[in-house]
C-alpha cells in the first residue's frame, strides 16, 4: 500500500463540525456543500485557465481564484490544498511570479484529489 | 424606548443576518452554522444583491465577506453606510487571517467591526452577538442623548468646553449655541461670547474668570447679555476643572443656561419684598434697610443724616368719607409728589454696599412709605438742620395743590417731623422715634407745618403720652364726672336747666377740661366719654326730678363727629328710655364751628333728634363766621351768645350791636337766646335790657357736682337770697312782654 497523496487526507476534526451542522443529515448538508464546491470549481477554473493562456499571468485572477478555493477547502477539511491556495494568493498579491506556475499545477493535483476524497465521504 | 419586559441587553429571539459572500461553500455553510446556532438567514451572494435585499428588509446586523469580483465588501459597506437608515447598522467585515490591509480598509469603508474567516462558527456566534448588543447600546445612548438634548433645549441649556493650551478649544454645545440665539452650524468663540456682554459686566466676568482659573475653583455665575436680536438675556454659567491624569488642570467642562425668566421672577419677588405695593415706593423694610446704611455711612464719614417723619393730616376723613379706593388713589399720588421731593433712588439695596465708592450713600436717598398715610424721607448727608428743613418744606409745599380722587378736589396737609442723626438718634429706631415726637408736635401746633426734633418736644411728648393712657382708664375708673352750671331766667329769677360739663377727677387733681378734651378728641376718646356723658345726664334729669321736680334739659356738648353717627339717636333714646325721662331732658349743645364745618353731615341727624323731641343748642354763637341763612334751614331752638360779646358788653359799643342783631336775628327766627360767661351784674343789666333774658355765668353759678347744685338751689335761689335775684325783680317789668 502506498501512502495516500496528502491532498486526498481531509481533516477529521472539519468533516465533525460539518456534519454537526446537520446531525441527522435531514438537510443533506454534506451533499450540498460538496456539490457547491463541485459548482464553485467548475466555475474557477475555466477562469484560471484563461488567465495563463495568455502571455502574461492575471494574477487578479490567480488571487480571487486562490483566495476563494483557500477558505471553501478549509470548510471541507482539505488541509494541504487550503495551505496551497494561501501560498499562491500570497505570491499573487505580492507580484511574486517565480515558481507560481508549478504552484498552480500542484493546486490542480491537489484538487483533483479532493474530488475524489470527497465523492467517497457520500 | 424598549418595549415592556425587555431588558437593556435581550437580544431579538432570532436576530437576522444578511450573509454576503461570493464562494458559495462559505455562503452555505456559515448560513447553515448561524441558523444552527439561533439566527435568522437572509443570504446574498454579491454586494450588489445585498444592496438590493437591504431595501426590502433591514437585518440586525451584516456580515460581508471583504474580497469579492466586481463590487467588494469594502464599496458595498460604504454604499451601504451612506444609505439614509444604515448609519449605525452593525457590519462585521469578513477578511482573511494574513489580511492586515482589509482590517484598515474594513475600518475606513464604515464597517462596525472585522472577523477572521474561522470554521469555528461559536466565535462568530460570540462576535456576531457581541455586536448586536453594542449596537443596541449605542442606539439608546444615541437617543439617550438625543433626548438630553431635548430636554437641555427645553431648559434652555447647553454645554461647554475649553481645553488649556489648544488653540480653539472652546466648543459650546448646539444646544448652548441656541441658549445664545446661534443656530447649531454657527461659529462662536469666546471672544464672540463676550462681545455679547455690556462692557462693565465684562470686566467683572473676566476677573471673576482670570481668579476662578488661577484657583482652580468651580465657576458659578450669571452672566447679562445682549443677543445679536437685541433680545436681554441672563445666562447661568457653571463650569468645572477637568484634570489631567498627572492631576494638573487641562480645561474646564460646564453648562450654561437661561435664566433670564427666573431672574426675573426673582426680581419682582424682590421687588414685592422691599417695596410697597401701593405707591410703588421703598417699604418699612427697604427704608429700615437703607437708614441702617446711611447710619453707617455716616459714621465712617462723619456726616449727618436726616430722616423726616411725614404724616398726612386728617387722612382718616379722607378715607371714611371718599373711600378706600379713593384714600389709596390719594396715597398713590402724594407718593409721587413726595418722590420728586428728593434725589429719589428706585435700586433695591441689599447685602453689601460695596465697590461703588465713597459716595454710595448718595443712592440711599429715597422716599418711602412706612405704612398707612406715613411716610419717610432719607436724607443720607446733610449739612446741618436747615438742609432737612429745606427738604421738608418741599414737601408742604409738593401737597399744596389740591389732588383729584374720587370725582373731587382734595386739600391734603402734611406735618412733618424731623430728626437728624448722630444729634437726634443713633439708630433707625431713636430717629424714627424722635421724628415721630416732632411730628406729633407739629400735629398738637395746628398741622401743615414742620418741625425738628428738640429734647424738649419729647418731655411734652411723654407727658401727654402719659395723660392719653391715663385718659383712656379714667372712665372705667369712674374719674369722670359731670358738672352742671345752671342756665338761669333773670325775669322769673329762676333756674331753666343745666349745662353739664366734663371734668376729670385725677386722684386729688380736677383736670380742667382744657387739658383733656382735646387729646380726647386727638384720640377718638371723645366718643366714648360722650356718649357716657348722655347717660350720666339722663341720670341726673331723672334724680332731679324726683328730687325737686326738675323738669328742664340738661345740656350735654357734643363734637361734630358724634352727630355724624347714625346710632346717635338710637342712643339718646336708650339713655332716656334706661331711666324713664322724656327725650326733652336732653339737650344737645355743638359749636358753631363745629356745626359749619361738617355741616352737610350733620344736618341729618339734627332732623331726627329735632324729631324726637331732643332740642339743639348752637354753643359759642356768633363767633363762626357762619351764613346767617342757614340759620332759617336748621332744626335748631337755641343759640348761645359767645362770651367774648357779653364779656365787652357795656364796654364796647360794637359788643351791645352784635348781641342785639343776634337777638333780633332769633326773635325772628323764633330761637331763643342765651347769654354765656355771663359775671357781673352790668352785664346782666345790659342783657335784659336788650331784651335777652337767659343767663348762665359765675354771677350765678359756676358749674358744681349735681349735689351742690341742688344745695345752691335750696340755699340761694329759693330763699332769692342773691344780689342778682334783687336786681332781676327789679327790672322784670322792662323784661316783661318783651319774650
Amino acid at each position: 500500500m502506498t501512502a495516500p497523496h496528502p491532498a486526498a487526507q481531509l481533516d477529521p476534526e472539519a468533516i465533525r463540525r460539518l456534519r454537526e451542522l446537520d446531525p441527522s443529515g435531514g438537510n443533506k448538508l454534506l451533499e450540498r456543500v460538496v456539490t457547491a464546491f463541485s459548482n464553485s470549481l467548475d466555475r474557477l477554473l475555466p477562469d484560471l485557465a484563461r488567465a495563463r493562456e495568455g502571455d502574461t499571468l492575471d494574477l487578479n485572477v490567480v488571487r480571487h481564484v486562490s483566495h476563494t478555493l483557500k477558505s471553501s477547502s478549509a470548510s471541507l477539511g482539505a488541509m494541504a490544498l487550503s495551505a496551497r491556495c494561501a501560498d499562491i494568493e500570497a505570491m499573487a498579491r505580492d507580484g511574486r511570479e517565480q515558481g507560481l506556475p508549478e504552484q498552480l499545477d500542484a493546486m490542480l493535483q491537489d484538487i483533483q484529489q479532493v474530488r475524489v476524497a470527497l465523492a467517497a465521504l457520500l | 424606548m424598549l418595549p415592556p419586559g425587555q431588558a437593556l441587553d435581550d437580544l431579538p429571539p432570532r436576530p437576522r443576518v444578511l450573509l454576503v459572500d461570493d464562494d458559495e461553500v462559505n455562503l452555505l455553510l456559515t448560513a447553515a452554522a448561524l441558523r444552527e446556532r439561533g439566527f435568522e438567514l437572509t443570504e446574498a451572494s454579491s454586494g450588489s444583491e445585498a444592496l438590493s435585499l437591504l431595501s426590502t428588509r433591514t437585518p440586525d446586523v451584516v456580515v460581508l465577506d471583504a474580497l469579492m469580483p466586481e463590487l467588494d465588501g469594502f464599496e458595498t459597506c460604504s454604499l451601504l453606510r451612506a444609505t439614509p437608515g444604515f448609519e449605525s447598522l452593525p457590519v462585521l467585515m469578513l477578511t482573511g487571517l494574513d489580511d492586515e490591509a482589509s482590517i484598515n480598509r474594513a475600518y475606513q469603508a464604515g464597517a462596525t467591526d472585522f472577523f477572521v474567516k474561522s470554521p469555528q462558527w461559536s466565535l462568530l456566534d460570540g462576535r456576531l452577538r457581541y455586536l448586536l448588543r453594542s449596537s443596541r447600546t449605542r442606539l439608546e445612548l444615541e437617543r439617550s442623548k438625543a433626548k438630553l438634548a431635548r430636554a437641555q433645549d427645553l431648559a434652555r441649556m447647553g454645554s461647554f468646553e475649553w481645553w488649556r493650551g489648544v488653540a480653539g478649544s472652546f466648543v459650546i454645545s448646539a444646544e448652548g449655541l441656541r441658549v445664545f440665539g446661534r443656530g447649531p452650524q454657527d461659529r462662536l468663540d469666546f471672544i464672540g461670547v463676550m462681545r455679547m456682554v455690556p462692557a462693565d459686566d465684562r470686566h467683572v466676568f473676566l476677573r471673576l474668570l482670570r481668579d476662578v482659573i488661577a484657583h482652580t475653583s468651580v465657576l458659578v455665575t450669571d452672566l447679562p447679555l445682549t443677543l445679536p436680536d437685541g433680545r436681554q438675556r441672563v445666562v447661568h454659567i457653571e463650569a468645572e476643572p477637568e484634570f489631567s491624569e498627572q492631576g494638573a488642570v487641562s480645561g474646564y467642562t460646564g453648562i450654561l443656561q437661561d435664566v433670564t425668566d427666573r431672574r426675573q421672577a426673582e426680581d419682582r419677588i424682590r421687588q414685592l419684598a422691599h417695596f410697597d405695593a401701593l405707591t410703588g415706593l421703598p417699604n418699612r423694610r427697604q427704608l429700615i434697610y437703607r437708614v441702617e446704611r446711611a447710619i453707617e455711612s455716616a459714621r465712617r464719614g462723619g456726616h449727618e443724616v436726616g430722616l423726616l417723619l411725614i404724616d398726612l393730616d386728617r387722612f382718616k376723613v379722607i378715607n371714611d368719607t371718599l373711600g378706600h379706593a379713593a384714600g389709596d388713589e390719594l396715597l398713590v399720588e402724594v407718593g409721587r409728589r413726595l418722590r420728586g421731593c428728593v434725589r429719589h433712588s428706585d435700586q433695591i439695596l441689599e447685602g453689601v454696599l460695596d465697590g461703588l465708592g465713597n459716595r454710595s450713600h448718595r443712592g440711599l436717598e429715597a422716599v418711602g412709605r412706612l405704612g398707612g398715610d406715613e411716610f419717610v424721607a432719607l436724607l443720607p448727608e446733610v449739612t446741618d438742620e436747615r438742609d432737612a428743613e429745606r427738604v421738608a418744606q418741599r414737601v408742604l409745599d409738593a401737597l399744596r395743590e389740591p389732588i383729584f380722587v374720587g370725582g373731587q378736589e382734595c386739600f391734603v396737609t402734611a406735618s412733618v417731623g424731623i430728626a437728624l442723626y448722630p444729634r437726634d438718634g443713633q439708630t433707625m429706631a431713636d430717629l424714627l422715634r424722635n421724628s415721630d415726637v416732632a411730628m406729633y408736635a407739629v400735629k398738637s401746633q395746628g398741622r401743615n407745618a414742620s418741625a425738628v426734633y428738640s429734647p424738649q418736644l419729647a418731655g411734652h411728648g411723654k407727658q401727654k403720652l402719659e395723660l392719653e393712657s391715663a385718659l383712656h382708664k379714667a372712665l372705667e375708673r369712674n374719674e369722670i364726672v359731670l358738672h352742671y352750671q345752671p342756665k338761669i331766667d333773670v325775669r322769673a329769677a329762676r333756674m331753666v336747666g343745666a349745662e353739664a360739663l366734663m371734668r376729670w377727677q385725677r386722684g386729688n387733681v380736677l383736670v380742667p377740661p382744657a387739658d383733656f378734651i382735646p387729646l380726647a378728641e386727638e384720640t377718638g376718646l371723645i366718643v366714648p366719654l360722650s356718649e357716657w356723658a348722655l347717660k350720666e345726664a339722663a341720670r341726673q334729669a331723672k334724680l332731679w326730678s324726683l328730687q325737686f321736680g326738675f323738669s328742664d334739659s340738661i345740656a350735654v356738648n357734643l363734637p361734630s363727629r358724634l352727630f355724624e353717627r347714625t346710632d346717635l339717636v338710637e342712643h339718646i333714646h336708650q339713655c332716656v328710655s334706661a331711666y324713664g325721662v322724656p327725650h326733652r331732658s336732653i339737650q344737645l349743645e355743638i359749636t358753631e364751628n363745629n356745626l359749619m364745618k361738617d355741616l352737610q353731615n350733620v344736618i341729618p341727624s339734627l332732623h331726627r333728634l329735632n324729631e324726637v323731641g331732643v332740642e339743639i343748642s348752637i354753643d359759642d354763637f356768633g363767633t363762626g363766621y357762619s351764613s346767617l341763612a342757614y340759620l332759617t334751614t336748621l332744626p335748631i331752638s337755641e343759640v348761645k351768645v359767645d362770651r367774648t360779646f357779653v364779656r365787652d358788653l357795656g364796654i364796647t359799643p360794637q359788643s351791645s350791636a352784635v348781641v342785639t342783631a343776634i337777638i333780633a336775628l332769633a326773635r325772628a327766627l323764633g330761637l331763643r337766646v342765651i347769654a354765656e360767661g355771663v359775671e357781673t351784674l352790668r352785664q346782666m343789666e345790659v342783657l335784659h335790657r336788650l331784651g335777652c333774658s337767659l343767663m348762665q355765668g359765675f354771677l350765678f353759678s359756676k358749674p358744681l357736682p349735681a349735689d351742690e347744685l341742688e344745695r345752691w338751689i335750696a340755699q340761694t335761689v329759693l330763699p332769692r337770697k342773691a344780689p342778682w335775684i334783687t336786681q332781676a325783680d327789679g327790672s322784670s317789668d322792662l323784661a316783661r312782654g318783651q319774650r
